[in-house]
């Protein structure tokens, strides 16, 4: 398979692993000033390696071309220096789609920026990603993501424990129903800065939230000395629970230090406040990060009928769709379900069916 | 139908019966009792250790009978059950299977050729298919079949094809399997015939299972099996129920039963060796197909599907099942490799076949196409001028006109006809500019299809309003658009007017359709014109729908829609008015499109008002947007969408592709700016989200508290005696009346106080009320009442069966074109799969008596790798296999040769090499092959070309690993001399060749022969390879030193498929691949040399010499004297001073010496003499004082007996006494 430009990387060297199809990706970044793969790009091909055998990967001198032939996932134990220019969500992310699918369970070891601006953070993954994946089956005591050591950007310096029990298969799922939310929890969390910035950021959060449920606790999470990596830095994660067990994160990260104008902890609280609420709004069973993931995981289940109700799809999403189709042949229904007439319950859902692959887990050793 | 009057039970009063009956009466009266009650203590607890077992036992037996659930994933029409009929030659396979066709269908095919096809009954259908003898043959069919009849000649006993398919269907999953007995008609003596059955039946039980169905076909009449045994085989057959095998269920597989060569007749002629485009038919089986997915062929190789579409059934199941059996017209059969079936169908032709004989009249009669079929072979012109004819005779795409519309816009309106393009061998439709042609024959097409005409216009016309204001690109399409319909200001009236109603919340599968056509090039567009598809779609691809995603400033659409127009505009010139037409649209296009400006901005003004109308459009549109074959949009269409804040915004920012390319890789989903969450309305819009929000009518607490009210009504509280009432219940007391009347009556006042505006009709709501209360009152007995008892398996399987459902009613009510986008194509489907590059041997070596099998392959099926394996050599299979031989596998759908290492797991988990596989054990094996899914079984063969071994199975096993890499390792040993020893070190050297060697193994241990460990310490300088090593003990120089190490030994990457297909028809059962080393041997005739060492030779053993013992000094000091060791040295020669000197004696002294020598001798006689007779003397006196002795001996026994027997006497006397007193005493 061909693919052209950089954007969406992680998303066809995932897919790819998993369909044991090869791709070759040209043009990344041609027409830049400073062509082809960029660090973290580079970063990411080499954790794909550790947690693959077999994996063949040929990148030209410029770097504008990629040929990608996936290997086995086999898992273990991993070690990886992420790379700064992108947060650790990066990484994750295709972790977590990876995770069930290998050999031996992953106990992967990320270390670098926990929390950037423009990746979900771990905490955020926490607490979506990891309740997400127990509907689909993946439980047990060994799916967790720790974070062990916060470093914001620019500096980094953080350190995430994730591991992940390995499945034969994926069970159906029918996420239909998101109900309603009954509480609001959080973590608001500093590093390098005063404590006291963490407990305005809470004020700030819950002023907005309090009209519509009193049930909020944000906790706060001020790390030191070791742990709390080389750059200083604040910020705060929200969650919303429902009855069903649907949980809709949001989260916002100070600007990093020397990026821009610093950022007040109450406007930052505020923000996030916000964006819970817009993250509401747009609603479903699975929120806006994770959605991808929650998609593939149907994709991927038996072959029965899997129903999803998703908010609006992200461009992300909708690309991520797309590469389902060409490298597994599998199409979503898409209905979109709107709203009553006198119901407040945010915007259009869309409600995703798709029959499953019948994909099972090859690498796993059967005794 | 009536009930029939039966007769009477009659009891007897007199007799047997009679009398038994009254018998029990007078004694029953006890017996009729309740046991329990008559014998309670019988029933009562004796032992609660007991009862525990035996309820154990009882569970133990119910759980045993569980199978773990799996979800019913059968279609619900499924496709004809696979019946392979195997046995070795000329046992009858060929009359059983025209036997049973002709007991099914009442035809008689003369020869077997490929799958036969026919329907058995009202839910089922058959393909029959013979096995031949061949390996390659047996291997594919065992893995499709569902039932597996095995012929057994009876007169000759079990052959080894028998045991070798069963082997191979053990391996492959377990089909059902009957075994038919034949020729049993050659025993003359019935006592052996009755032994001989059962002989072969026990024996056919033990391979399959205890109580396996085997059939007797006792003997022939007219070369057939009698008909009464057929017709019971039959009805064996059509009852049996299958299971699913695990395989068979996860994979797609055709059966192909018709090929047809598609490749260029041109590019044959260049070249006849050129890789053939091929198209096979069958029925899908298995599970879901994707299109361009991966397909095995065995006996091929692997594939990519071109393309995959489904046809209609060609032997399908009668439609209504009212009465009891079928009749003749739907026994149909169907079987085009052996020329049966008449009229085949393909996805854009129909193949008619014109048959002499019988049997296929009969068959055309049944089809449903009868009249075109006759039509076709009336005809007397050719095919040409029919070809011209059609093109004004057949106009079906007519549907959109109104005959007023057709009258008014007879010029600019395209149609659609069907025409038969002779190159690509299919209908095409064109689209013809009816103006000159009038539709003659057509008129009642139209009557028909009017009413959906219209509303399928008005659709089109709406979505034209919408279009308008999207932007001038728009503006060409829209021109066509309009040029289908009359007058456009009227068309916004409309939009308008119908712009409250969701009227295209059903508009998905049309959109799909015309977007489908933009995709597949026009090539299924036969198939929708079939489906009387409304006109809309015979505007081709510009229909008004896909407007808004060509609308963008992307070259290649604009140039395609102009080539679509060019299109038009040239069949229209095809269709006779040349020129002048062409000035004619081309003006109306330019009229056109300034109007269309015009409007484009009103549009614009009244963007805001047609908000809802684009919500409406909201599902087919994002089907479009994430799958459509242009993701991007037009700007302003963008731009206007994201005021809206609708759901398909975000794909939009991609202006162009390259932008888009290069953009950032990051998954969060940027809020929308719109959304101002400072505003009261905004947060009001989310205010139900949360548990403080309004609920939902059936979940609100206050609804269901009702709810339970009502349910459980009136109690009363047993300890304080107070009574609640149910405020329903209350009521309804006041009101009195029925209960069910009342609680319906409450209910509805209840509606009515809630909604007083809604007023329906009464008598409905309370129905549909009351049905919903005895619904819901009887789901909470349920989950009440099962409660109890409910296990985990119960809840497993409600759970499957849940899943299985939704499987089945999800797609249900979909467009089968639709459908198979989303699931793909389902088993059942009579699909035709076309191959391209397809090397040319398979073509023109055709021969349909081999099976061509499709096996799908699941997601990365395709790869090759290592796969680990847990093999056992066959016990049958007299040979044990040799590692690095090459085997042929048959794995998954595949069969091929690869080279196999074999290993096995020692305690620490090593995996090392064996040369040989074990004789009676499990052994591991590696090969380089496809990758599989593990837990698959295999079966090895050493050769599939002629029957050479007696046996032709030689191992089979299971896959438990994949990988990309090997961790085999063998044991190598490496031999070193010492050639210096000082005290516990020694130098070593023969181990290594140099330095760095010897560096990488510092710190290993070594061993000699003779059992002392030590350690490899360094290397060293000279010579080269050398090293010092230390020792527990001192070596000796004749000592040799060992280092025990593995080395990984590599597994040959040899993946030969075995195209078996391929060989020239007649020598298809020949396919050589690989030789075993063995096989080389034999046959270029080499000979090993046999190892020197080997051979036996006269023993020769040398005598040893031994040095002598040497005690130091000092030691033989301290010695004692008895152990200090004896010199015992020869007497060197006397010196001579030491030497006496001889003497020389006189004459006297000589005399007198021998006078003294003489009276010596005298004297010695006579002692020697006196000593005799002393002796004698001295014996005699001996054997006087012996016999003295044992005289004496005997007197002193006498007196001694006679002492001890006197003693003796007193005692007992004494004794006696003693005991007398001592009775007296008592």
């Amino acid at each position: 398979m061909e693919f052209e430009g950089c954007n969406f990387f992680r998303q066809r060297l995932v897919l790819s692993t998993l369909s044991g199809k090869r791709v070759k990706i040209r043009n990344i970044r041609s027409k830049d000033d400073n062509p082809g793969l960029r660090d973290f790009e580079a970063s990411f091909i080499r954790l794909l390696d550790k947690v693959t055998n077999g994996t063949r990967i040929e990148i030209n001198q410029t770097g504008t071309v990629l040929f990608y032939q996936p290997g086995l996932l086999t898992g273990g134990p991993v070690e990886h220096e992420c790379h700064v220019q992108r947060s650790l969500g990066y990484y994750l992310e295709p972790l977590l789609m990876l995770g069930p699918f290998m050999k031996s369970p992953l106990r992967a070891v990320l270390k670098g920026v926990t929390n950037g601006p423009s990746d979900p953070s771990p905490d955020l993954l926490k607490i979506t990603a990891v309740p997400l994946m127990k509907s689909f089956g993946i439980d047990g005591d060994g799916l967790e993501i720790k974070v062990v050591k916060r470093g914001v950007a620019p500096g980094g310096g953080g350190e995430v424990h994730f591991s992940c029990p390995v499945r034969r298969s994926i069970k159906p799922v029918h996420l239909t129903d998101p109900g309603k939310i009954k509480r609001i929890r959080g973590t608001a969390f500093s590093v390098r800065v005063s404590p006291q910035m963490a407990n305005r950021i809470v004020d700030s959060a819950r002023s907005v939230l309090n009209t519509f449920i009193p049930d909020i606790y944000i906790y706060t999470d001020h790390m030191k000395g070791q742990s709390s990596g080389n750059s200083p830095g604040f910020g705060l994660t929200l969650v919303a629970e429902t009855l069903n067990g649907t949980f809709l994160g949001s989260e916002v990260v100070s600007t990093p230090q020397g990026h821009g104008d610093p950022v007040l902890p109450e406007d930052l609280g505020r923000n996030c406040a916000k964006l819970l609420l817009e993250e509401i709004y747009r609603g479903g069973c699975v929120d806006s990060t994770n959605q991808s993931l929650a998609l593939l995981y149907m994709t991927l289940g038996q072959q029965d009928v899997s129903k999803a109700l998703l908010g609006p799809l992200s461009p992300y999403t909708m690309e991520f769709l797309r590469h389902i189709r060409d490298f597994f042949q599998i199409m979503f229904k898409m209905d979109p379900q709107k709203p009553g007439e006198d119901e407040c319950k945010g915007g259009e859902k869309i409600l995703m069916t798709c029959v499953g692959a019948g994909y099972s887990n090859i690498s796993k050793t059967i005794k | 139908m009536e009930k029939k009057e039966q007769k009477r039970h009659q009891h007897k009063h007199s007799g047997p019966k009679a009398q038994k009956k009254n018998r029990k009466k007078e004694h029953g009266t006890e017996t009729e009792q309740d046991e329990r009650k008559r014998n309670p203590r019988a029933f009562s607890v004796k032992s609660a250790v007991r009862m525990a077992k035996t309820f154990h036992r009882a569970q133990d037996i119910k759980t045993k009978k569980h199978h773990i659930p799996l979800v019913d994933r059968t279609p619900l029409e499924p496709p004809p059950i696979v019946i392979v009929v195997m046995g070795p030659p000329k046992v009858g396979k060929s009359t059983l299977i025209r036997c049973l066709i002709k007991n099914f269908t009442r035809q008689k095919l003369s020869d077997i050729c490929g799958p036969v096809t026919i329907v058995s009954g009202k839910k089922r259908r058959l393909t029959f298919i013979e096995c031949n003898n061949d390996i390659n043959t047996m291997i594919d069919l065992a893995k499709v079949a569902d039932l597996v009849l095995m012929l057994i000649d009876a007169s000759f006993g079990f052959e080894m094809e028998t045991f070798e398919f069963l082997n191979i269907c053990q391996v492959h999953g377990f089909p059902r399997i009957m075994g038919v007995l034949t020729h049993l008609d050659t025993f003359k003596d019935n006592k052996r015939l009755r032994k001989t059955k059962k002989r072969l039946k026990h024996r056919f039980w033990t391979e399959v299972f205890q109580g396996a169905k085997l059939f007797y076909l006792s003997g022939m009449v007219y070369g057939e099996y009698q008909i009464q045994e057929v017709k019971n085989l039959g009805r064996f057959i059509s009852v049996m129920k299958f299971r699913p095998l695990v395989w068979q269920t996860s994979h797609p597989y055709v059966l192909a039963d018709r090929m047809e060569d598609l490749t260029d007749p041109e590019a044959i002629r260049l070249n006849p060796k050129c890789d053939r485009t091929v198209s096979m038919y069958g029925y899908l089986r298995g599970t879901f197909l994707k299109n361009k997915c991966q397909v095995h062929i065995p006996g091929v190789g692997d594939f990519s599907v071109a393309d995959v579409s489904f046809l209609s059934d060609p032997c399908p199941l009668p439609e209504a099942i009212k009465k009891r059996a079928l009749n003749v017209k739907e026994r149909l059969l169907y079987a085009p490799m052996a020329g049966v079936g008449g009229l085949v169908y393909d996805k854009d032709a129909v193949y008619i076949d014109m048959p002499c004989g019988h049997a296929n009249k009969q068959q055309e009669e049944v089809r449903p196409t009868t009249e075109l079929v006759q039509s076709l072979i009336g005809t007397q012109a050719t095919l040409d001028v029919k070809m011209a004819a059609s093109k004004v005779s057949l106009f079906t795409g007519t549907a959109a006109l109104t005959p007023e519309e057709v009258q008014e816009n007879v010029k600019q309106n395209p149609m659609e006809s069907l025409e038969w393009d002779e190159k690509v061998q299919r209908e095409r439709r064109r689209a013809v500019f009816a103006d000159q042609d009038e539709e003659d024959d057509d008129d009642d097409d139209d009557d028909e299809g009017d009413e959906e005409e219209i509303s399928d216009e008005e659709e089109d016309e709406e979505e034209e309003g919408e279009e308008n204001e999207e932007g001038v690109a728009t503006m060409k399409k829209h021109d066509k658009t309009a040029m289908e319909t009359a007058a456009p200001p009227v068309k916004k009236q409309k939009v308008e007017e119908r712009a409250e109603m969701p009227v295209f919340a059903d508009s998905d599968d049309e959109l799909e359709k015309s977007e489908g056509e933009e995709t597949e090039d026009d090539e299924s567009d036969d198939e929708e014109m079939e489906e009387g598809e409304p006109a809309k779609k015979s505007s081709g691809p510009d229909s008004g729908l896909c407007s808004e995603e060509d609308d963008d400033d992307e070259e290649d659409d604009e140039d395609d829609d102009e080539e679509d127009g060019d299109e038009i505009v040239k069949s229209k010139m095809s269709s006779k008015h040349p020129e002048e037409d062409e000035k004619d649209t081309e003006d109306a296009e330019i009229g056109y499109e300034t109007a269309g400006a015009l409007r484009w901005k009103e549009g614009l003004a009244e963007k805001a008002t047609e908000a809802y109308l684009r919500q409406q459009r909201a599902a087919p549109n994002l089907r479009k947007l994430v799958y459509g074959t242009v993701a991007e949009e037009g700007e302003e269409d963008s731009n206007d969408e994201e005021e809206l804040g609708g759901l398909f915004k975000v794909s939009r920012p991609e202006k162009s592709k390259k932008v888009r390319a290069d953009a950032m890789d990051c998954s969060r989903f940027q809020p929308d700016s719109s959304h101002d969450w400072d505003q009261v309305e905004m947060l009001a819009s989310i205010r139900d989200c949360f548990v403080t929000g309004k609920w939902e009518e059936d979940k609100d607490a206050a609804t269901l508290l009702k709810e339970d009210d009502e349910l459980y009504g009136d109690f009363e509280d047993l300890e304080t005696g107070v009574v609640h009432k149910s405020k329903a219940g209350n009521k309804d007391q006041a009101e009195g009346g029925n209960d069910d009347e009342k609680n319906a009556d409450n209910d509805d006042d209840d509606e009515e106080e809630e909604a007083p505006q809604v007023k329906f009709d009464d008598a409905e709501v309370q129905k549909n009320k009351r049905l919903e209360k005895k619904r819901r009152l009887k789901e909470r007995f349920n989950t009440q009442y099962d409660d109890g008892d409910a296990t985990y398996f119960d809840d497993l399987k409600e759970e499957m069966q849940k899943q299985a459902e939704l499987n089945k009613q999800e797609f249900e009510d979909m467009d089968d074109e639709v459908r198979v986008q989303y699931e793909g194509f389902r088993p059942g489907m009579y699909v035709r799969v076309e191959i391209p590059a397809l090397p040319c041997e398979f073509v023109t070596n055709f021969d349909p008596h081999y099976p061509i099998i499709l096996g799908g392959l699941g997601a990365s099926e395709g790869n090759v790798g290592y796969l680990q394996m847990r093999l056992k050599k066959h016990r049958w299979h007299h040979r044990i296999l040799k590692t690095r031989d090459p085997l042929i596998l048959s794995l998954g759908w595949r069969r091929f040769q690869t080279i196999p290492l074999y290993y096995i797991e020692d305690h620490n988990g090593r995996h090392r090499l064996l040369k040989y596989t074990p004789e009676h054990m499990h052994c591991g094996a590696t090969i380089w092959g496809p990758i599989t899914p593990q837990g698959t079984g295999f079966l090895a063969v050493q050769t599939v070309g002629g029957i050479k071994a007696s046996f032709r199975i030689a191992a089979t096993g299971v896959v438990l690993d994949l990988d990309k890499s090997v961790a085999i390792v063998k044991k190598l040993k490496l031999i070193g001399y010492p050639y210096k020893v000082f005290k516990n070190t020694c130098f070593i050297q023969g181990m290594f060749n140099t330095v760095l060697e010897v560096a990488k193994f510092e710190g290993a241990s070594v061993r000699t022969v003779s059992g002392i460990k030590g350690q490899i310490k360094k290397a060293l300088r000279t010579p080269p390879g050398a090293l010092r090593a230390t020792f527990e003990d001192r070596l000796l120089m004749s000592d040799i030193v060992f280092l025990r190490s593995w080395y990984p030994v590599s597994v040959p990457q040899l993946y030969n498929p075995v195209t078996s297909l391929l060989m020239p028809v007649g020598q298809k059962d020949t396919w050589g691949g690989m030789r075993t080393l063995g096989q080389l041997k034999y046959d270029l005739g080499i000979r090993n040399k046999p190892n020197q060492d080997s051979l036996y030779k006269p023993v020769v053993r040398q005598v040893r010499h031994f040095n002598p013992l040497h005690i130091p000094k000092e030691l033989q000091k301290a010695l004692p004297f008895k152990s200090k060791s004896k010199q015992m040295q020869a007497k060197g020669k006397t010196p001579r001073d030491l030497q006496r000197p001889a003497v020389i004696r006189e004459p006297h002294e000589k005399k007198v010496a021998a006078l003294i020598q003489a009276l010596s001798s005298v004297y010695a006689y006579k002692n020697k003499k006196a000593k005799a007779e002393q002796n004698t003397k001295h014996k005699e006196f001996l054997k006087q004082k012996e016999k003295e002795d044992a005289e004496r001996q005997k007197r002193l026994k006498e007196e001694r007996k006679k002492t001890y027997r006197a003693m003796g006497q007193k005692e007992k006397k004494k004794l006696k006494s003693s005991l007398k007193g001592a009775s007296k005493d008592n």
